[in-house]
């Protein structure tokens, strides 16, 4: 069965990029470009990840992501975003995620964070 | 000929102005005669005069009227009320509406021209103290402190000399020297004086006939010099400078009243440039001000437009690399979508230099030593310099106080100086970097052998996006990040150089 990773970002051209990047390696995307339907995506089915971005128009994407890990703990969330400059930067307050990429973002970046955030916890470095 | 001055005579009994104008023409005056106070305030309203010696009591308009539509003319201008009927309260009253003095008729001559060089030598202080407080220019005022001396003190030379970094004078401005020579042989004589004669103190000191005087009969270049005086300027109980001033043989020697002229001459010039300092620091921060506007706006703006641009430039990058995998390696597409890829990586790190600004990251500090940070920058970037033949020369002074700072921020600093410094230095040279204690400060400066720069862009390296840098080397950012940080730190930065002999960058943190 193919792994299943939800994309949540409003801009098109990023979710073209990251769906064709992670579908070519066998992952199965789907596509939210907006919080809230992203929320009601979750709801009808199961991820094995989600990538979503921060600053989205209808909801501040801390805000999808608090509600992903309350309704979710275990599922690995990476977060993408423009506006910080540094890793460090506090990201989502009181929540913790498992992945972080500044955009601008390569390829092979999200698609080795993908495969990172996703082993297993035993395989895990 | 030249008048010492030009007088306005007002009186209605002839034979009286007659004998003023005679007295004051004598002594070297220029005499206009008015003959009541209509009659004076009317050549007063027509010519410049520098004083005006009056009578009270006069037919159409009186002394005290005409005192009052005077000083409505010319408000500097200086009256003297003469009167043989005076009673002590119209001379309170004169006095009220501004008249320099009164004199009681009858009077001698001699009574008559000390207080006719009184209320003119009272106006020439004003001249010189309006022309000292106008100049808050620093870099006028040594020329009008000069200028001014020469001419209170009826000098043939004098000059203005400053008190360096290193304590030691030299001559600013001079004026009636005409050789390097002339101006040593001076400020050699000063010094001799000040040891000589006020053991290093203060006050104004006074040599005649030095070249014929054996404590000073050593110093070459002193001949013809009849009489020496000496003005310390005293600025927190330091010596910040001296005014000399000389007058050769030939003229008078200086006498008491100059002496007492040099004294209030040189309070008016301490307080002249306290008032020049504080301007100077008002400046300074007032530019700093803008400085810290100008940088906060751009942070916002920055953050702002990180995010806009961002999201582009992330679909470009992916979508760039999607199709270079698609392409064989070595054909023309994928040379051009190579160039892209790294155009990309490009602007992304320009934006991230830019963020450093809109980044409202916490500080951390905590107390760090100076040397230290220097030490780890280095050993970050040695290697590189020896590659472009840098050579590092360390200075550090020894048991410093530690500055509270954050260490990463400090590092980024230095680093920012030392890559600017080796990039100035194409053919490699050397860097020197020192450490001391100045004060209440830690003062780390790093100096570089490169080409220096140029004064008219001095005043701009700590701009955000100067560079000059190729297009594509610098961000621009470099220099207006380090001010950011050792601004958050309570500290400076500063820029010194000249062009050919390299340029050193001072940081000064709080010890």
């Amino acid at each position: 069965m193919t792994k299943k990773v939800l994309i949540v970002d409003d801009e098109d051209m990023v979710r073209n990029y990251v769906r064709r990047a992670l579908s070519s390696r066998g992952w199965t995307v789907s596509e939210a470009v907006n919080g809230a339907q992203a929320l009601a995506m979750m709801g009808k089915e199961t991820f094995d990840a989600v990538i979503c971005d921060l600053k989205m128009p209808d909801m501040r994407g801390e805000e999808v992501v608090k509600n992903i890990k309350i309704s979710n703990p275990g599922l690995p969330v990476i977060v993408i975003t423009g506006s910080v400059s540094n890793i460090s930067d506090p990201i989502v307050p009181g929540v913790s995620v498992e992945g972080f990429l500044i955009k601008p973002f390569g390829i092979d970046e999200i698609r080795d964070l993908l495969e990172k955030v996703t082993k297993p916890q035993a395989e895990r470095s | 000929m030249a008048y010492k001055a030009n007088v306005l005579v007002v009186d209605d009994e002839q034979p009286i102005a007659d004998l003023i104008s005679f007295s004051l023409t004598s002594h070297g005056y220029q005499v206009s005669l008015a003959f009541d106070g209509q009659d004076g305030v009317k050549k007063a309203g027509a010519e410049k005069f520098d004083l005006v010696i009056m009578d009270i009591q006069m037919p159409n308009m009186d002394g005290i009227t005409a005192l009052g539509e005077l000083k409505k003319i010319d408000p500097e201008l200086e009256v003297i009320i003469a009167t043989g009927h005076g009673t002590l309260s119209t001379a309170v009253q004169s006095l009220r509406k501004g008249a320099f003095d009164y004199l009681h008729k009858p009077f001698e001559i001699k009574e008559l021209i000390a207080v006719v060089e009184r209320a003119l030598e009272k106006r020439r202080f004003n001249d010189i103290t309006k022309a000292i407080f106008s100049t808050i220019k620093p870099d006028e005022l040594p020329r009008v402190i000069i200028d001014s001396a020469m001419r209170i003190l009826k000098a043939d030379e004098a000059f203005l000399a400053l008190s360096g970094r290193d304590a030691k004078l030299s001559v600013a401005v001079s004026e009636g020297l005409d050789s390097e020579g002339e101006r040593i042989s001076r400020l050699d004589l000063c010094a001799r004086m000040r040891e000589q004669i006020v053991g290093g103190g203060g006050g104004v000191t006074l040599v005649e006939d030095p070249a014929a005087d054996k404590r000073f009969s050593d110093i070459a270049g002193i001949n013809g010099i009849k009489s020496a005086m000496l003005l310390p300027l005293i600025e927190n109980n330091r010596l910040a400078g001296i005014i000399g001033l000389n007058r050769r043989d030939g003229e008078e020697y200086f006498a008491e009243n100059d002496i007492q002229r040099a004294r209030i001459f040189s309070s008016l010039v301490n307080l002249a440039l306290r008032n020049a300092n504080l301007y100077r620091q008002l400046q300074e921060t007032q530019s700093q001000l803008i400085q810290a506007e100008k940088m906060s706006a751009l942070g916002q703006l920055a953050g702002g437009l990180a995010h806009e641009i961002n999201n582009p430039l992330s679909g470009i990058l992916g979508l760039t690399q999607l199709v270079l995998e698609t392409l064989p390696a070595g054909t023309q597409s994928h040379q051009d979508l190579t160039d892209i890829e790294k155009a990309v990586f490009r602007c992304k790190k320009i934006i991230t230099s830019l963020l450093s600004f809109a980044r409202q990251e916490k500080t951390r500090m905590e107390p760090v030593s100076m040397n230290e940070v220097i030490e780890e920058t280095l050993t970050l970037c040695d290697r590189q310099m020896e590659l472009k033949r840098v050579k590092i020369e360390r200075r550090f002074g020894e048991g410093l106080p530690l500055v509270t700072g954050d260490f990463q921020q400090l590092m980024q600093v230095f680093l920012n100086l030392f890559t600017n410094a080796r990039d100035a230095m194409p053919e490699g040279g050397s860097i020197t970097v020192s450490t001391r204690l100045a004060g209440h400060w830690v003062e780390a400066s790093v100096a570089d052998t490169g080409a220096g720069i140029p004064e008219d862009i001095l005043g701009r390296i700590f701009d955000p996006f100067f560079t000059t840098k190729p297009v594509g080397k610098g961000t621009g950012l470099g220099l207006s990040v380090c001010l950011g940080i050792i601004n958050k730190h309570n500290g400076s930065i500063s820029a010194h150089s000249a062009p050919g002999s390299g340029t050193t960058f001072i940081i000064r943190l709080p010890a």
